[in-house]
């Protein structure tokens, strides 16, 4: 049996690292892969409450949160693909026509 | 599980015109694709019809408990679907001169619609996020619709990362309170646990709760999180930055509201003097960058982030005195209604005049007086009430709320009532620009602007609102009294 | 409180032992190894065939397309299992449920299938 504070810090680090990412990568498809690290944060923090609460509705949540994701990688492709058309690059610095 | 079908009804029309929408869309010759708008409004209008039909019906639960349609869901998803009217209705002529995917358009336009009605009833964590994500999923396509264009290709990506991160963030903060409240995940049952934690498990709570609200500040684009709006806004379809402004931010606000009036409202000592810091600088920025604003949208985009910062401010409000709270809560309900109508009138105005001129510089308003009469005077009324200036409707709605920060006592109260009215005098100088230009300023070409019969509706309808608000102010008043938040303060 | 903090000694011990197996390892290694430096070694290992083309290479967009719809469909099946536990306890009502369900993914399909997705040509 492991521990709950053990996850619950296994997922901050996750999630840390996902927001680490957001920021410094200029990849906008590492940028997704970023976001996708702290999606799976908050999964691994609702299954690890679930399974120590003995309590279903966490790991409901953890599957809707599953299927949201991988909807919203679809649009994000789609974006960054249609972005490499217009632009021959995927790089998020460089989007920065509009300021201010 | 109880399934309350009348209850449901709104939501159920909605989602079948959506379905048929995508049906229809598939089958239909190119030429004839901008059916779709009069299926949707038919749809729409039908939702409406049952949201109306379940007046006076009482507070009614499904799933058990986790879905309620009381008196405050009713008027939000009524507000909700009159907006999507107004914004199919600004659609049509756009799109369709505009060589657009027309019907995928509509069906993510509903979509998006179905997402805003929902919430209002949401009672539940993960209801609460699956209406939030219906919500904008949608609208990072429609913001980038524009497909050739680099600006609307910006515009999707800014509010494609800002929006999915935002919701990490909020998700990393339910997963949290899921935790520390024991397995809750219903609003009630949030806020009675909540209440009986202490020591560590208070900090959790309170980082939870940070977590929460800084994934809402980014939705409702209050400063520091307030970047990606007028990007994104500038980028967007004009009618789809209507959409944006008004029907996203105001599912923002109508989420944010249940969560901090009823599942966190214990906690109030913590979270006020974050809402108070949110408020002061959103609208202080909000109105300083608008100021040297020179496009229309922007402008507008930045007049949004400010009129969000009013609307925190009642955040900010909140106390132990449940009466006082009430008043809060009714004076945000009746700002955010009347916020509504301005901003969409004010966009439609806009709507109307980028057929002409796309790039819609402040100075492509000039002489509107004579090249659309209509469209200049509704302008020039939206711009005004937004000021917060009589005899509109923008003038009681900043009144119930300085009311309201003055009654709450204390030095937060009217310190922030202060701060609100000295914005409220800085935004007058930006408010005016347009007007000025659209009555003092001689158009270039004299021509008449043709403008679509709908669109001129939408403005003329928004308008006599405003006034009408002004002049009976007490029907509005009672608006926001009928509104009250099961759970809420009772 | 000695006791307290002579257990936290185990740990600086483990730890300086872990540092210095490492350390003696590599030493050794680097003493002992021969050292003879070669191009082919610093290619990407593929399973023992040589590498084609580079690290990111493009691939049609097509594929995107066909991997997006098997994602969609594939994430959808999470929900399938729950319903399929609880089936026998809920009876008809959660069979009417899950074929909505279904039939709102099959209009999903059908639109994919008439905008020409599912031809490869």
């Amino acid at each position: 049996m492991i521990r709950l504070p053990l996850v619950l810090m296994f997922s901050a680090l996750l999630f840390s690292a996902g927001v680490y990412g957001v920021l410094a990568r200029r990849n906008a498809v590492m940028v997704l892969m970023a976001i996708e690290l702290m999606l799976n944060a908050v999964n691994v923090n609702l299954v690890a409450f679930s399974s120590s609460l003995h309590q279903m509705s966490g790991q409901v949540f953890a599957l809707f949160i599953i299927a949201v994701a991988a909807a919203e990688v679809g649009i994000g492709l789609a974006i960054v693909i249609l972005l490499f058309r217009t632009r021959e690059s995927i790089n998020v610095d460089e989007v920065n026509l509009l300021k201010w | 599980m109880n399934i309350d079908y009348h209850a449901l009804l709104p939501e159920f029309i909605l989602a079948g015109t959506i379905l048929l929408v995508l049906v229809v869309d598939v089958f239909l010759p190119e030429r004839a694709k901008w059916f779709a708008m009069p299926i949707g409004l038919i749809g729409v209008v039908g939702s409406l019809a049952g949201v109306l039909s379940l007046i006076g019906a009482g507070t009614r639960e499904s799933f058990g408990g986790t879905y309620v349609v009381d008196e405050f869901a009713l008027l939000f998803k009524g507000f909700f679907l009159v907006t999507a009217v107004v914004v199919l209705a600004l659609s049509l002529r756009y799109f369709r001169e505009g060589g657009f995917y027309q019907g995928e358009y509509y069906f993510l336009l509903l979509t998006s619609f179905l997402g805003c009605v929902m919430m209002p009833s949401s009672r539940d964590l993960l209801l609460l996020f699956l209406a939030l994500e219906l919500v904008s999923a949608p609208g990072f396509l429609m913001a980038a619709f524009r497909k050739g264009d680099v600006k609307s290709n910006e515009a999707g990506v800014k509010f494609f990362i800002i929006g999915v991160l935002s919701t990490a963030v909020m998700l990393f903060g339910m997963s949290l309170i899921y935790g520390v409240t024991g397995g809750a995940t219903k609003l009630a049952e949030i806020g009675v646990a909540l209440d009986g934690v202490s020591g560590e498990m208070e900090t959790l709570a309170f980082a939870a709760i940070l977590f929460v609200v800084v994934g809402f500040a980014f939705k409702v684009s209050a400063v520091p999180f307030q970047f990606w709006a007028p990007d994104t806004y500038e980028g967007s379809p004009v009618p789809v930055a209507a959409f944006l402004a008004v029907a996203s931010s105001v599912a923002g606000f109508a989420g944010l509201l249940q969560l901090m009036f009823v599942a966190f409202a214990g906690q109030h000592e913590f979270w006020v003097p974050i809402f108070a810091f949110l408020s002061i600088a959103t609208m202080t920025v909000g109105n300083l960058v608008a100021l040297q604003q020179t496009q229309v949208v922007r402008l507008l985009a930045y007049s949004g982030i400010a009129q969000s910062g009013y609307i925190l401010l009642t955040f900010a409000l909140v106390t132990d005195d449940a009466a006082s709270n009430r008043n809060a809560f009714a004076a945000a309900v009746t700002y955010i209604l009347i916020y509504g109508v301005m901003n969409l009138g004010a966009f439609a105005a806009t709507v109307a005049v980028s057929r002409r001129h796309p790039t819609l510089g402040v100075a492509d308003f000039a002489g509107l007086r004579e090249t659309a009469p209509v469209i200049a005077v509704g302008m020039a009324v939206f711009m005004i009430s937004l000021a917060g200036v009589p005899p509109t409707g923008g003038f009681w709605g900043k009144l119930l709320i300085f009311q309201a920060a003055i009654e709450r006592g204390g030095t937060l109260g009217p310190a922030l009532a202060v701060v609100m009215l000295v914005n409220s005098v800085a935004s007058v100088f930006y408010y005016l620009v347009v007007p000025r230009q659209m009555f003092l300023r001689d158009a270039a070409d004299p021509s008449r602007l043709r403008v679509p019969a709908l669109v001129t509706a939408v403005v003329a309808v928004a308008m006599v609102t405003l006034v009408a608000i002004f002049v009976l102010p007490n029907v509005f008043a009672r608006l926001a009294e009928i509104s009250t938040l099961v759970g809420l303060g009772a | 409180m000695s006791d307290y903090y002579s257990s936290y000694g185990v740990v600086l011990a483990v730890l300086t032992a872990g540092a210095l197996l490492v350390a003696v390892a590599f030493t050794t290694a680097r003493l002992v190894a021969p050292n003879a430096p070669n191009r082919e070694k610093l290619t990407t290992y593929e399973c023992g065939i040589d590498p084609v083309g580079d690290g990111w290479s493009q691939s049609h967009v097509r594929y995107y397309v066909y991997g997006f719809l098997f994602v969609i469909f594939d994430v959808e099946s999470v929900f399938l299992f729950p319903w399929a536990r609880v089936l026998e306890s809920i009876g008809y009502a959660a069979v009417v449920e899950m074929t909505i369900f279904i039939g709102i993914l099959a209009v999903g399909l059908l639109y994919a299938w008439r905008k020409g997705v599912l031809r490869w040509a």
